[in-house]
C-alpha cells in the first residue's frame, strides 16, 4: 500500500539525506520501502546516536532490537487482524511482520542502549563506544 | 457540541503537513469499532467532534524534540484529520474513545432496534 505521505512534502531534506547516505544507510536489501513499516528519524547527538521508529499499536513486548557490530535491527510483529465476530468494512492498517536494519557507521554501546515506547514512537538511545587508540602494525622485511 | 482546542505546545507557529490518518472500520452485531494510526499524538492532543451524522477525528502530533545533528529524517510532526459519516444504526450519545500505543479506537454501539416512528394519519374532517 502506498503511503499518502511523501518525503517531499514533509520535508525536502533530499538533498540532506543523499549528503548523510553513506553515514546511515539501509543494511539489508530488502529494505522497507518509504512510508511502510516502519520510518525511522535518527540523530548523531555527540556521545549518543538517537533514533527513532513510528510504532502504532505496539508495546513494549511486540518490538525487537538487536545490535550486531555496526548494524541495528528493529524487528517486530503488529496484528490487527479482525477479532471474532466482527467483520472489516474498511481495513487500511497493516498487519505486519517487519524488519528493518541500519548501519549505525559507529560502533555503539548495546549493553547501555535504552529504548522506549511511548505513543506509538520508539525512541533509542544508544552510546557510542570509546574510540579505539590506532595500532601500528609493524611491517616486516622478507628474508 | 462543545470544543476543546487542540494542545499543541509547539509547533502552534510551523504549518504542518496535514495527513489522513489509517483506519480501520469494523462491525459486529453490537458495534462499529474504528481504528486509527495515530502515533506521536497525545492523549491531549485528540479531539473528536460529532456534529449532525459526522465525525471529524483530529490530532496534533507532539514528538520528542529532535537531538543533534539529524541522520535520517523520515517523519515529523503533522496534524491527523479525517471525517467520517456514521451511520443510522449508531447511537453517538454511546461513542466512547481511547487512545494506546498511538492507536485511536472509536467504538460506536449500535442501537438494539432502528427507531421506528409511526405516523398518525389523520382524516381529514
Amino acid at each position: 500500500m502506498v503511503s499518502p505521505i511523501t518525503e517531499r512534502t514533509l520535508f525536502g531534506l533530499g538533498g540532506l539525506g543523499r549528503r548523510m547516505a553513506h553515514l546511515f544507510e539501509e543494511a539489508d536489501a530488502g529494505a522497507t520501502p518509504f512510508g511502510s513499516w516502519t520510518r525511522l528519524n535518527a540523530w548523531d547527538a555527540g556521545p549518543n546516536l538517537v533514533i527513532r521508529a513510528e510504532v502504532p499499536g505496539l508495546s513494549e513486548r511486540d518490538i525487537q532490537l538487536t545490535i550486531r557490530q555496526d548494524v541495528l535491527t528493529l524487528s517486530g510483529e503488529r496484528n490487527v487482524d479482525p477479532p471474532e465476530g466482527y467483520s472489516a468494512h474498511r481495513r487500511e492498517r497493516a498487519s505486519t511482520r517487519f524488519s528493518r536494519s541500519v548501519r549505525l557507521g559507529v560502533r555503539v554501546d548495546a549493553d547501555k542502549a535504552v529504548a522506549i515506547v511511548k505513543n506509538g514512537i520508539l525512541s533509542v538511545t544508544l552510546p557510542k563506544s570509546a574510540e579505539q587508540p590506532p595500532r601500528q602494525i609493524p611491517v616486516k622485511a622478507a628474508s | 457540541m462543545q470544543e476543546t482546542p487542540i494542545n499543541v505546545q509547539r509547533g502552534d507557529a510551523i504549518e504542518r503537513p496535514v495527513l489522513s490518518p489509517r483506519v480501520d472500520i469494523l462491525e459486529s452485531e453490537t458495534e462499529i469499532v474504528l481504528c486509527a494510526d495515530l502515533p506521536g499524538a497525545d492523549e491531549d492532543a485528540v479531539r473528536l467532534s460529532i456534529e449532525r451524522d459526522t465525525m471529524l477525528l483530529e490530532a496534533a502530533t507532539r514528538l520528542p524534540a529532535a537531538e543533534g545533528e539529524p541522520l535520517a529524517v523520515e517523519f515529523g510532526d503533522v496534524l491527523y484529520r479525517r471525517a467520517f459519516l456514521i451511520p443510522k444504526t449508531v447511537d453517538p450519545d454511546g461513542i466512547s474513545a481511547e487512545l494506546r500505543n498511538g492507536v485511536l479506537r472509536v467504538r460506536m454501539p449500535k442501537n438494539a432496534q432502528p427507531r421506528a416512528r409511526r405516523i398518525e394519519v389523520q382524516a381529514i374532517q
